[in-house]
Parts: structure tokens; sequence; C-alpha cells
């Protein structure tokens, strides 16, 4: 092989002029293949002698043209050994891995100098001749390979503990863990181990490199072409990467030397980048722009291996300002030149802009738990102008895009979700300069709302209400962090700065945010509201308003901090604090604020009719926010709440509501009775909301011209509006309000029924009965006593068989397909919704908070669940079992029965049984190995109860297990021999995962211990069908190790079927190759 | 059987309305509207904004019941829509005549005999399978706005 390769490299070499450069290139790859497809086979005398050659070539002794040929012969080389870039050849992971290992330890240095040392050879000439001579293509290529070398995922100085942690994943893993972190512009980090430090660091290798682009750019100044030429975009591409170079290659002296390195690379890069206004003016007048781009790429290479402080200090080694004020400089211009050409998207600027962001984002960005960046002062207020520039440049995005007709802009949900992380970028620079840019905010904010007043009437506002709209989400995102689930804090950055100010309303936070309420304030006036307050800005300040409310409106925290740290008074800084946290705590104005927004919800409900985008984000967002546990507290004192709460029963505005949002609003109506000072009070104010609501539904289900009435249209929508309000209800029981949820669920049991005959053509009502019913019973079950345990599941079993008679043998028919896939759909979801339902009923075994006796006769739930199944079962079609969550929660359920509940099975009548048989049946050769695997533990849970309450000298599964005479007489198998059988036949001759294999052996030990004589047979049969007889030989004794072995005994405990886990998989190993041949 | 039969009976019985007026805002997918004088179920709804500080509209996309014929229709979302009234009822099959009509028992005993069978020749082929078969058939026939069809088909006879 190594003489093909040779072979490969001889032509090349030969042909070294030929301008057929595609073929050269290709013949190149085709030798690194064959080189690396023998390398763990040569011996290494002849790669040596091989490389060797190569290595003649690279130097420069076979002339020019062969220099070129064998630096790219390397380039294949080393990609091809590169797993990320590395051709299949149909061979294992692991070959691919030990190929670039020993690549890595023996030869990846030596290539980095020879290419090093080609560049020296020709670089005499290159710097003498113009750029098209051949030497020129050397130098690029030269530099091209070690620029390749130095992107190389080095692995050998990660400690073997490292590589042991990621386990089998060292094989699969073609992408660095650590380029997780970063963000889309691309860096990784360098990281070649000590052994390069010789070559990288103390050879002068850096010095040479940037001089070398220094004096060719200083030649080549004229030509404007020069710096896209391949030359020098290789040089700048290995000196960014040299940026990143970090960890060990440098010696442990607290980062000296990397941060000597890092000015040196500096030095080199600053002429790129500096200064950025002539530069910027360059670019716009046809300069290239990929110098400085690059050089954007340096700096962020070099802020994501530094702190903020050593960032900033390393261009003032050598020079007169800081790093930190030349990334402001550079920003800025960046930013401008995005503002002049505002409309053309993908020019340099974007780009300059993006790198730049997120160099900003890796410098502030709290490295340790939240503990916000501090910069030098100088650096603050380069944050802050780069702050300034950029909110100014949004507002004139905004200013300019306020007539943008179409239906081509986004709503507030997906443009905040587009930003979101370029806003997060802007709050962490705006956070870093917290004393200049809340003040600014403040006044752009201010200014453009008085500029609403005083165009009043004269002209269009348009303009600055998007303006508003753009502020509104940065300050948001400048004041509070996303909560994520979890209750955010308020950001350090803000609750740190600002010591000298002691009296909450004076501190600028919450003149800020005071603004902004105050403003959101003025939208309760009709006519302020008809004149400014268009939906999309409401959205902004709804979307705001959720957003601070979970940071500052009642935190925690403020109580607590005022009385426990009284003695800490003194110290100013806390006091600041606890002036920012408390000022809209629930001692303070808190309540005031909270009654505003409330207020400002209602009118969002009602005084915007058919905006749903904004219904969403009140009744979704700002709502739940609301709802916690301490503001409900304040929340059902306050008036407007409780006119929000009369409304919501009476006002038919809010039934034109959409009615997911007539859920959501019910929900946090509901759950705002927690903050009710008794139990009492509590249900009687859920009573008191829906008892109206119960009593229609209950009126509309008793009315003699039902079936008339039922199907007009608005007796629809009322019948799926209260529903959806009830299932609000249900979903908010609380252990304080379940009573009268109960009761409220109790009250429309009929009616239910009587509208799931009525409407059992209407999908969507039907859905939502289902839906009504599972959230109801998930919310109570749990708290029921036994005689409404009873009721509750005869009211269940009621509601399963009328849907059952619905449905069964029910053929939909309509000339459009994707109507009758919508129709496969709606029963798709309501089976899935039998399936919670019954699978809810069974967490009442499990989970169970009633005060019951046990005297008290109680309902098995066990066997309402199998009947439900039994009714449900035949109404889910293999079609719908396609559906993977409906099959995955249909396994789950069945699976879950079968284990905790076998005792139960010899009593199903024989129908039922059938059923749950065929269906493991079905299961068991699934191709989702996971319904496998619950089909395998349910029968591990059949197979050893039958086997254990026959050791007792029980029934056990009695004539289930040992077979039943069919109507015709004939006797049939019982089932465990017939699991028996498939199992085998499963294990032995068909595809599964290997994974299965130890919950097979599980399955399979105690079908062998209950059905010892089949198993004999069939061992016997298998044994006696093969033909060779050493095979014959070899099967025998595998299948007597696999109930030998180990000393397995016939019990079924955990020691047994550890063992027989081991034995049936050294069985597999064993004879499943030549089983499966056959 | 004209179309206008129909309207005369369905307006004289007890007055219903063949569509009802619902806010624009609240119809979701799934629901029903007329669109451009269609009784149509709704498959798509998106909501967008005339201008950036205008009201909300909706833009539905609905597939007509009987004809399966897709249409689209913009409705500012605080305007009413017209909802058709579609109803559905019940009937055992008794016959299938030689001329494309069915036979159809109602509740009260009587028959009903003015109903095509679909020109569809897979729908017509499920339903005369089933009562070739000599299945006890319930069909589901729905109406709304003055059509008529079979929409759904069902076994209730013994196994």
């Amino acid at each position: 092989m190594i003489r093909k390769a040779c072979f490969c490299l001889c032509f090349i070499m030969q042909n070294a002029s030929s301008p057929d450069a595609y073929v050269q290139a290709k013949v190149a790859a085709v030798g690194a293949q064959l080189m690396k497809r023998g390398w763990l086979e040569f011996p290494d005398a002849e790669k040596d002698a091989f490389l060797s050659e190569v290595k003649q070539a690279v130097l420069g002794n076979h002339g020019v043209d062969a220099q070129f040929m064998g630096v790219n012969f390397l380039e294949s080389l080393v990609s091809e050994f590169s797993p990320s870039t590395s051709s299949a050849m149909g061979l294992p992971r692991e070959f691919h891995e030990q190929c670039r290992i020993t690549l890595e330890r023996d030869y990846l240095k030596k290539f980095y100098c020879w290419a090093q040392d080609a560049t020296l050879s020709v670089t005499n000439k290159v710097v003498e001749c113009d750029s098209t001579a051949i030497e020129v293509k050397v130098c690029a290529a030269a530099l091209r390979l070690m620029f390749q070398i130095m992107n190389w995922e080095f692995q050998c100085n990660k400690s073997a503990l490292d590589l042991a942690k990621k386990g089998l994943n060292m094989f699969s893993s073609g992408v660095r863990n650590d380029t997780v972190m970063l963000k889309k512009s691309e860096c990784v980090l360098v990281q070649p181990g000590p052994a390069w430090h010789d070559v990288l660091i103390s050879s002068g290798h850096i010095g040479w490199l940037l001089g070398l682009y220094g004096t060719l750019r200083q030649k080549f100044s004229y030509d404007s072409h020069w710096l896209d030429s391949p030359i020098a975009v290789s040089a700048r591409q290995l000196i960014v990467q040299l940026c990143s170079l970090t960890g060990t290659v440098f010696p442990s002296d607290n980062g000296q030397t990397q941060q000597h390195h890092l000015v040196q690379m500096l030095s080199g890069i600053i002429q790129w980048i500096d200064p950025p206004d002539a530069i910027s003016s360059a670019i716009e007048c046809g300069k290239s722009e990929s110098e400085l781009l690059d050089g954007c790429r340096a700096l962020l290479s070099i802020a994501t291996l530094t702190t903020p402080m050593i960032f900033h200090q390393l261009l003032k080694s050598i020079s007169t300002f800081g790093t930190l004020s030349l990334l402001s400089a550079l920003m800025c211009e960046a930013v401008k030149a995005c503002l002049a050409n505002n409309n053309e998207e993908e020019t340099w600027s974007w780009y300059a802009r993006d790198i730049l962001l997120d160099t900003w984002t890796a410098i502030l960005e709290p490295k340790d738990s939240g503990k916000s960046v501090v910069l030098p002062p100088d650096g603050k207020s380069a944050a802050a102008n780069v702050f300034e520039l950029i909110v100014q440049s949004e507002l004139n995005v905004a200013a300019a895009s306020a007539f943008d007709d179409g239906d081509d802009y986004d709503n507030i949900q997906t443009s905040i979700s587009v930003m979101d992380e370029r806003l997060s970028s802007y709050a962490l620079i705006a956070r870093a300069a917290i004393d200049v840019t809340i003040p600014l905010l403040d006044r752009l904010f201010s200014e453009r709302f008085s500029s609403l007043h005083q165009g009043r009437g004269k002209s269009d506002p348009t303009r600055t209400l998007e303006e508003l709209y753009s502020l509104l989400l940065i300050i948001g995102h400048v004041l509070a962090d996303e909560g994520e689930g979890e209750t955010p804090l308020v950001p350090e950055a803000l609750q740190c700065n600002f010591v000298d100010i002691v009296e909450a309303e004076k501190h600028p936070v919450v003149i800020l945010y005071g603004s902004i309420i105050k403003f959101a304030e003025q939208s309760l006036d009709q006519e302020m509201r008809a004149a400014f307050f268009s939906p999309r800005l409401m959205e902004a300040i709804i979307w705001f308003l959720a957003r601070w409310s979970a940071t500052y409106l009642m935190p925690l925290e403020s109580g607590k901090q005022f009385s426990s740290n009284k003695h800490d008074l003194q110290h100013e800084p806390q006091l600041t604090r606890i002036a920012l946290l408390s000022f809209c705590g629930d001692q303070n104005q808190g309540k005031l604020v909270l009654d505003i927004i409330v207020r400002i919800s209602i009118i969002t409900l009602v005084s915007y009719p058919g905006e749903n985008d904004l219904q969403a984000l009140t009744c979704c967002q700002l709502l739940p926010v609301l709802v916690r546990r301490n503001i409900c507290v304040h929340l059902v004192t306050l008036e407007s709440w409780h006119n929000l709460a009369s409304a919501f029963a009476n006002d038919r505005n809010l039934f034109s509501l959409n009615a997911i949002h007539q859920r959501s609003l019910a929900e946090a109506l509901i759950r705002s009775a927690i903050g009710m000072s008794n139990p009492e009070a509590s249900n009687q104010y859920v009573r008191d909301l829906m008892g109206q609501m119960t009593a229609y539904l209950v009126d509309i289900s008793s009315k003699n011209d039902l079936k008339v009435v039922a199907q007009q249209p608005d007796a629809i929508l009322s019948v799926t509006f209260l529903l959806e309000r009830l299932r609000g209800a249900a979903r908010a029981s609380e252990p304080r309000t379940q009573k009268a949820i109960f009761q409220m669920g109790v009250a429309i049991m009929n009616p239910v029924l009587t509208l799931l005959e009525t409407y059992k053509h209407e999908s969507a009502v039907v859905y939502l009965l289902l839906k009504f019913v599972v959230d109801w019973v998930d919310g109570q079950i749990v708290f029921l006593e036994a005689k409404d345990t009873a009721v509750v599941i005869s009211f269940c079993m009621r509601l399963l068989q009328l849907y059952s008679s619905h449905n069964i043998g029910k053929i939909s028919l309509s000339l459009s397909s994707s109507l009758l896939s919508e129709a496969s759909t709606d029963k798709y979801k309501d089976l899935r919704a039998l399936l919670q339902l019954l699978t809810n009923l069974c967490s009442k075994d499990l989970v169970d908070f009633s005060r019951d006796s046990d005297e008290v006769e109680s309902t098995d739930i066990a066997q309402v669940v199998y009947l439900g199944l039994h009714i449900v079962t035949p109404l889910i079609s293999l079609d719908m079992l396609k559906y993977p969550k409906l099959c995955h929660d249909y396994f789950a359920l069945l699976s879950h029965m079968l284990e905790v509940y076998p005792e139960k099975v010899p009593q199903l009548n024989s129908e039922a049984f059938a059923h749950i048989i065929g269906t493991l049946d079905f299961g068991i050769h699934h191709q989702d190995t996971e319904v496998v695997d619950m089909c395998l533990r349910a029968l591990k849970a059949l197979a050893s109860y039958h086997y254990k309450e026959r050791g007792t000298g029980k029934e056990g599964l009695g004539s289930y297990a040992s077979g039943l005479m069919d109507p015709n007489g004939k006797l049939q198998e019982g089932i465990l021999s017939r699991f028996l059988r498939s199992l085998l036949q499963l294990l032995l001759f068909e595809d599964y995962s290997t994974e299965l294999v130890s919950s097979a052996a599980d399955a399979l030990l105690p079908l062998i211990l209950c059905e010892q004589g089949l198993y004999q047979r069939l061992a016997h049969e298998l044994i006696e069908k093969q033909m060779d007889p050493s095979l014959k030989s070899r099967l025998a004794i595998a299948l007597r190790c696999l109930t030998s072995s180990n000393q397995l005994s016939s019990s079924l405990d955990r020691l047994n079927y550890q063992k027989f886990r081991k034995n049936l998989l050294n069985f597999l190993i064993e004879v499943r190759g030549f089983l499966r041949t056959m | 059987m004209s179309d206008e039969d129909h309207d005369f009976e369905s307006k004289a019985d007890a007055g219903a309305s063949k569509t009802y007026p619902q806010q624009a805002g609240t119809i979701r997918k799934n629901g029903y509207i007329v669109i451009k004088g269609r009784p149509c179920k709704v498959v798509e709804v998106s909501t967008s904004k005339t201008g950036k500080h205008g009201h909300a509209k909706c833009h539905f996309v609905g597939i007509d019941i009987f004809n399966a014929k897709k249409l689209e229709d913009i409705v500012p979302s605080s305007h009413n829509c017209d909802v058709p009234h579609v109803s559905r009822t019940d009937y055992q099959l008794i016959d299938i005549s030689e001329d494309g009509f069915v036979s159809l028992l109602t509740e009260s005993g009587n028959t009903k005999d003015d109903l095509r069978l679909p020109t569809d020749e897979t729908l017509l082929a499920s339903i005369k399978e089933g009562f070739a078969e000599g299945k006890d058939l319930v069909v589901t026939v729905m109406s709304a706005m003055g059509e008529e069809q079979i929409c759904a088909l069902k076994d209730i006879g013994p196994k």
C-alpha cells in the first residue's frame, strides 16, 4: 500500500509543473487516503522513509513546483487524519481515532516545522518579486498548512480522566465540547500542549510571522486587491488562530508568557484596525474589509481568553489607550456604518458589528455565579459610548421602519426571540456602565413621552410609537433578566451601583421604571388610548410589565431584608440595595403599582377586541406572574382584581376572548384564591366565580330542544368557552380550593355526559369535554375520600363507555384528504386524553391524601383501570399507534398495570385478556425500543407472578397460563408458552437493539422457569436443526451454559436475574452469529 | 330535488338561521366559517396587523366541507364573520337505489329518500361495500346552508 502512496506522490511530483491543479489535488487526496489506510500496519521505518521524501520536497530540494506539491500533499494528509474532515473509508471509528492520536504525537509538529521552513526558504523571493510568482503560491500554501495544523483538535494534553469521563463519546465526538459556549462568530481554543512551546513561543515564531505579514502588507500597499490574495488571507487566518493559543503550551507563570504573547499579537494586529474611523472610511471608498474583520475576530479570540482588566491593559502597554477604548471606537464605526446603509444587509459593517458585539459579550458575560464584571473607569466610559450609539441606531432603525407595511414584520414574541441574543448583549454593555446608561435611557424615554404629548393632534405619532416600542424592549432587557422558570433576581450590577443614593425615589433605576409605569398608566385614559396606545405598543408595555413584575414587584426578599438586616443599615451599599428592592415591596409602593397593572390588564382584555397577540401576552405572561403566592395576598384585596373577576363572570366583552385565553384567565383568577385569609373564603370565592357558568351548562343540557339548539354556532361557542374556563379552573386546583372545584365538577357531571352525547359529531367540543375531565380528575383524585372517589370513577367509566359507543366502528368520509387527516388527528387527541384519564385514576393508588379510615369499602382502582383499558383498546387502531406519543402512553399504562397489578389478570374475562395479550405481542415486535422494553417488563411481571404463586401452591394465572379451550373445542396454548416461543424467536433470529438484552433476560428467566418442559423441547429442536456437527455441539454447550453457568438457581431474586442477564448476553454472543446465517 | 327546496324547508324549520355572526378573533382552527358564500372548516388561522401600529386582522384558510375546495379570507379580527350552522343527523341506512339515491330511516320512523349518493368513487365504494355485506349501517348526514352530504358511516350491527 505504501508503494501505491509512493506512486501517487511520484506522480504529483513529476507532474508538478502541469497546470492541471484539480487532478493534482485529487491524486494528493488519494495518496493521503492510501497512507492512512495502511497507517497502523506500516513499519515505522517505511513511514519515515516515505515522509522524509516528502520533507525533501517541502523544503524545496526538488525545485519550487515540487515544493508546492509537497506542501499540498501534507495538507491532504492532515485533513485526512483530522476526524471532522476525514473520509469514512468503511473503517471503524476507533481506527480513525488511533490514526489521529499517532499523527498528533509523532508527526504534527514536524509538519509544522517543515511548513515554516518552506516559508522561510521562499521568503526572500516573495518579498522581492511580484505577487504572481510560484514562490508566492508556495508561501501561501505553507501558511495555509500551518493554519490547518493550528486548527487541529489537539487531544494529547487533555487528561486521561477527561477522556474517560466522555467514555464512549470519545469515538463519536466530531465536535469539540468547548465550542458550545461560543457564540455564532467562530472562535475555538487552540491548546496544543507543552510540546509545542519551543516551536510556537520560544523560537520567535510569532514575531517572524507578524513581521512577514507586515513587510508584505507594506510592499503591496499600492495594490488594493492584495489584502484578499491567498497569501494574505492564509497569513491572517494563521495569525487570528494563534490569538486563541492557550493551555499548557504556555509555562505556568501566572499567565505572564501568555499575556506577553497576546500583547505581541495585538501589536501586529493593531495596524489592521486602528485608527477605526480612517479604516472605516477607506473601506467605504473601496478598500477591502477582510483585514478589519480579521482584526475583529482576533479581538474576539483574545477577549475569550482574558479577563476584562487584562484585556484592557494589553493595549495600554504599547499604546496610549486601552483595548476597551479601541473596541468601543471600532464598534462605534461599525454601528455608524450600519446606520449609513441601513437598507442593505450583509455589508461589512453588519459582520463587524456582530463580531464586536460577541466580543463585548465575551468580555462582560459573568463567568462565575452571577458576579457581574467590573470594568476600569475608561473601559466603563467606552462601554457607555458604545451603548449610547447602539440605542441611537436602534431608535433610528425603528423610526425608519415605522411605516413599513405588509405582513412581513413580526409580532412581539418573534421579534424578541429573534433579537434576544442581541438585546441581551446590549443589556450586558449597559450594565457595565450603569450610572451613565440608566439616566440615558430615562432621558430618551421621557423625550419620546413628552414629544407624544406635544405633537398630540398635530402630527402622526407612529414614528415615536415605534421608537417607544424599541426602547421598551431594550429597557426591559437592561433592567431585568429572563427568569426561565425560576424567580429572577435584580441584576447584580443594578444592585451594587449608585451607593450614594439612599432614598428609593431618587434611585435612577426606580426613576426609570417609574416613568415607564406612569406612561403605561396613561393607557387607562380612553382618549389617550385612542390617540397613542396602539395594540403593538400595548404589547411592548405588557411584555415589559410582565418581565419587570417578575423581578421587582414584591420580591420575596424585600420584607425579610428589612427586618433581618437592620443592624446592617449603616452600611451604605446595603442600604441602596434595600431601597431598590423594597421600593415595590409589599410594605411600600408595591400595592399601588399592582393595582395599576391589574387595571391595565383589564383594559387590554376589554378595550382591544380581537387583538389576540396582546391578550395572549396579558393572559399567558403577565397574569401568571401576578398570581405568585406572596402577591396574591394583596391581589385579592384589590378592588380592581375583583372587577376583573366580576367582568370575567358577567361581561360579554370578555366572552369574546380567544378560548385559550379564557382558560388562562380562569386559571389565574382561581389561583389567586390562595391569597385569601381562610379556606372558607377561598372556596366561596371559587363558587361565586364559577357558579354562573356551571349553572349555564346545567341549564342548557336540560333543555328539551337541546338537539336543535346545541348545534347552532352561538351555542357551540358558549359551550366551548365555558368548558375552557372550567378547564382553566380545574387546572388551578390547590388543596385550599379543592372542595369548591370538586363541587363544580360534580355539578356538571351529568351535563358533561349529555353534552358528549349531543356533540358526538363536533370533535372540538368532544375533545374539550374530555380534557376538562382529565384536568379535573388530575387535580382532585388524590384528595378524594372513598365515597367521592366512587362517584368520580363511575362517572369516568360512563364517559368512557359513551365515547366508545359513539366512535367504535365509525368511519369518516370526506372528499378532502386534509379534512380526513384532521379527523384522525382529532381521534388521536381524544384517545390520548382518555389514556391520560386512566393514568390519572391510577395515581390514586400511589398517592392518596384523603383521610379515610380503613374500614370504608374503597374502590378497586386496578379493576377500574383494567376495565377502562378494555373499553379504550378497541378504539386504538394500528394506524393510531403510529402516533409516537399515543403509542408510548398506551404501552406505559399497560405495562404499569401489569407490573403493579398482575394479580388482577386472572380475574379478567377472556376478551379483555385477549386484548392485552394481543397488544403485548404487537409491542414486543415494535420498532421503538422503549415500547419493547415496556412490554418485556410487563411479561416479566406476568411470568414471575405466575411462578411465585405456583411455588406457594396457588393458581397463578390459572387457565390463562395452562391453556384454554377455544369455542371450537381446540386447546389453545397458554400464554406463557406462547411468549416463551416468540421471545426466543426474537432473541435468536430477529433484529433488535442490544440495549434490550437485559430486559429480555429478565422476562426470559421466569418464562423458562414456568415452562421448563417446553423450553427443553425447543432447545432440543434447535440443536437438532443444526446440520454442522461442530456448530451443533457449540450450540448444545451454549444452551447448557445459559441455564447452568454462574450457579444460576431457580429462584427469582435480584442476584439470579443479574446472573441470567450475563448468561444470556454470553449466549447470544456465542450463537447468534451462526444461527442467523441459516 | 333542488337547492331551493331545501332553503325553503330549513327556513320553515323553527326559524333557524343558516349562519351566525361571530367575532373573527375567536374563530379557531377546526371551527367553521363562511368564505365566499361557502361553509368551510378552518384549517389554518394566522394573525397580522394592518401597518405596524394598526389593528389585528385574521387570515383564514378553510376547506369547503362539501366539495373540499380550499378557500382563503382576511378579516379584521374585531369584525364579525359568518359562521355556518352545521348540523349532523344520524339515520339508519335502509336501501341504496339504482338511480343514485339512498333511503334513510329517520328517528320518527319515516323515511328520507331525497339524499343523493356521493359522486366520488372511493366514498361511494365504502358505502356500497358496507351495505352489500349486509351490515347494519348508520350514516351521519351533515347539512349546512342548504346542502347535505353523508359524512360518516358506522356499523352498529352485532358482530
